[in-house]
């Protein structure tokens, strides 16, 4: 079953066995049906072991990334569970459609005054400061193109219409998004975050024009949302660096 | 695999008494069938396919993740480490509940995270080389995997790349060339040609401890709760044992059916390799067919018009402006997505369409701003480059570091030089989807 060369002579034959069993010849040289039946039988296994793998592998990520079928929805458990956590991907890159809105988050917060008072802060555009970081930037930092904008994304689709959580995807988006604000916040402007009692979220989401030269008429306008205000815990400042600088500048 | 075209072995008998019948084109089948079998699993099992090709995506991966480290090396500590705003928290309750891989969620103190960031960065420079490939490539896929399950919110499609490849790669003979693997191995060789065996090879078996140490160590911790990695670790650190033990007493039948299996699993991940690119490439594609942005032609306008990858709004302004160019664009990259896993059946058209991907990857790269998602995907898409031009691209990187390696060399090159005899030799046998 092992592949067969053109047969050599009987005493070649002979010759390329002793050399096989007893020094070092290299794979490409060798002759499988010259190797003892043992030998060949571990190399047949691992063939096949590797042939069933493959097929196995490559099948699962292909019911993986198809659209929902008749074999994904059968054996969706079997799929899933192979897949994750570490063959996850999604290739679907600007597809079906392109993004077409324009997606902005701006975060303000309720600090607490010296003589017991708050004061609101005005908004600070988080959109703003990634896009400074991108623009003009032959290598822009995953902190400022991906950061905010793919936790956002992970918040919205953790969140049902009525911007209730769902399950624990829910709250953790909501804690890291908060984070992000709370960072940015601490980096942009003199707010001291340990007197940040709460904070506010507030998307804005605008359809991305239609090209000059094509007529598509619609509403380009920006509409906001204002998420409910956050409270602060300890948890949610950061814990390295940035705080140690906190910690420096206070007497 | 491909099946040789049919011969038939007599020609067909001349219409002398009215019309012959055609010869059967099913005729022989079974046998040619057995041959091309035959064939096959004598490619499969002799043979490491691929070994440039292999060798340019580990560098090509190595270089990528190591300019990325090195370039958000500032940012670290908000990306991965004590100050991340998915904190150390929130990342192991996540983690938790999908049973990721993660090193940097076995502790939370800033030494591991620095200790770990910074050994990562040190495994990709030791895979770029090529020294101790296997175990820089197991390595570096606990710490990529490790950096970006930490983070899993983190990354893009490039990242998904590199997560994807790191673990394919450890199962390729990617050291083969270009590294100071095959350097060692041509010194082994003469070894084995002076003394009849390779020497003991001290380093290796250092480096072998080192990581039987740092294995029982995380055994012994329990952190590492996930069976199938205890199994695959402890696999691999067995057969390297194993395999040191056997190349030194057992030269004959034992070493080289051992060299066998492992060519047939490189051989699978390989496969692997080429198929996942395939996947990406149709998936992205078939896809954007069913986009109306797609069919329309307008499609590519809407990225350059976001702020997050409107980088240089100067020129994309002048693109957007055209009509007809975005049209060209759009339609052309639908094109040239669905069209790739096609276009490996003829070589001619696959080198074509290679050269128009990496064009259009350094084009997003620069317009789009995703330099490293680029560099990941064009690494990537070289898996599928023509040995020719490979060997060609050896020989310029050769003559260009040439007076770097004199220094460096501690052993006069071979008399006739045998790494650049040998190379050649290898493209010949090359099988056709390589070429």
């Amino acid at each position: 079953m092992l592949p067969s060369d053109p047969a050599p002579e009987h005493d070649a034959e002979h010759d390329a066995l002793r050399a096989v069993r007893t020094a070092y010849v290299p794979t490409e040289s060798v002759r499988l049906g010259a190797l003892s039946l043992p030998a060949r039988m571990i190399i047949a296994v691992a063939v096949g072991a590797m042939a069933v793998l493959t097929v196995w592998h490559l099948t699962m990520i292909f019911l993986f990334v198809a659209p929902s079928n008749t074999l994904s929805e059968d054996y969706q458990d079997t799929v899933q569970g192979y897949i994750y956590p570490e063959f996850e991907q999604n290739w679907k890159l600007f597809a079906p459609n392109p993004l077409q809105r324009q997606e902005g988050l701006s975060v303000r917060a309720e600090v607490r005054e010296e003589d017991g008072g708050t004061r609101v802060t005005e908004w600070l555009d988080l959109g703003a400061l990634d896009v400074e970081g991108i623009r003009h930037n032959l290598l822009p930092s995953h902190t400022a193109q991906n950061l905010t904008r793919r936790a956002w994304d992970f918040y919205v689709g953790s969140h049902d219409e009525n911007g209730d959580p769902v399950g624990q995807r829910g709250e953790l988006s909501a804690s890291f998004v908060h984070r992000i604000a709370l960072m940015r916040l601490g980096e942009a402007t003199d707010v001291d975050l340990d007197d940040v009692e709460r904070v506010q979220l507030r998307s804005s989401t605008a359809r991305v024009p239609s090209p000059a030269w094509r007529r598509e008429d619609f509403d380009t306008a920006t509409s906001y949302e204002e998420l409910d205000w956050w409270v602060v815990t300890t948890e949610d400042l950061p814990r390295g660096a940035l705080a140690q600088d906190d910690e420096g500048e206070q007497p | 695999m491909t099946v040789p075209p049919q011969r038939s072995r007599e020609t067909p008998a001349a219409p002398a008494d009215g019309p012959a019948d055609p010869p059967s084109p099913f005729r022989g089948l079974g046998r040619s069938f057995d041959a091309a079998l035959g064939r096959g699993v004598g490619h499969i099992t002799r043979r490491a396919l691929g070994p440039y090709q292999t060798a340019i995506v580990r560098i090509g991966f190595a270089t990528t993740v190591l300019l990325f480290l090195l370039h958000e090396w500032q940012h670290r500590h908000v990306m991965y480490g004590p100050d991340a705003p998915w904190g150390f928290d929130l990342a192991t309750r996540h983690v938790s509940g999908n049973g990721a891989l993660t090193v940097l969620l076995w502790s939370d103190s800033t030494l591991w995270f620095e200790l770990v960031y910074h050994l990562v960065i040190l495994s990709c420079v030791g895979l770029l080389l090529g020294w101790r490939t296997r175990a820089m490539s197991l390595l570096f896929m606990v710490g990529v995997l490790s950096l970006q399950n930490r983070s899993i919110f983190l990354g893009d499609g490039g990242d998904n790349v590199i997560h994807l490849m790191a673990m394919y790669l450890v199962l390729t003979r990617c050291g083969q060339v270009w590294s100071l693997d095959a350097r060692r191995a041509r010194r082994e060789e003469r070894e084995i040609r002076e003394n009849g065996r390779p020497g003991a090879d001290p380093v290796g078996i250092a480096l072998w401890a080192v990581m039987g140490v740092l294995l029982t160590a995380t055994l012994i911790s329990g952190e590492l709760d996930s069976g199938i990695w205890t199994a695959f670790f402890t696999g691999m650190w067995l057969v390297h044992g194993f395999w040191w033990l056997i190349r030194r007493h057992a030269p004959g039948e034992p070493r080289l059916v051992s060299d066998i299996v492992a060519n047939v699993v490189h051989n699978a991940a390989l496969l692997v390799i080429m198929a996942e690119v395939c996947v990406i490439y149709s998936t992205a594609g078939w896809y954007k067919i069913q986009g109306s942005r797609w069919q329309d032609g307008t499609a590519v306008y809407y990225p350059m018009q976001l702020d997050y990858f409107n980088v240089w709004p100067e020129v994309t302004k002048i693109l957007v402006d055209s009509g007809p160019i975005i049209m060209a664009l759009t339609y052309a990259t639908v094109f040239m997505q669905v069209m790739f896993p096609f276009t490996l059946l003829n070589r001619r058209a696959k080198n074509i369409l290679l050269v128009l991907m990496i064009g259009e990857h350094i084009g997003i790269a620069v317009l789009l701003g995703l330099p490293f998602f680029s560099l990941a995907m064009i690494s990537m898409d070289s898996v599928f480059l023509p040995p020719a031009f490979l060997l060609w691209l050896g020989s310029r990187a050769r003559r260009v570091t040439e007076p770097v390696r004199r220094r460096l060399r501690r052993t006069p090159p071979e008399p006739g030089g045998a790494g650049a005899a040998r190379e050649p030799e290898r493209q010949d046998r090359a099988p056709a989807w390589a070429k």
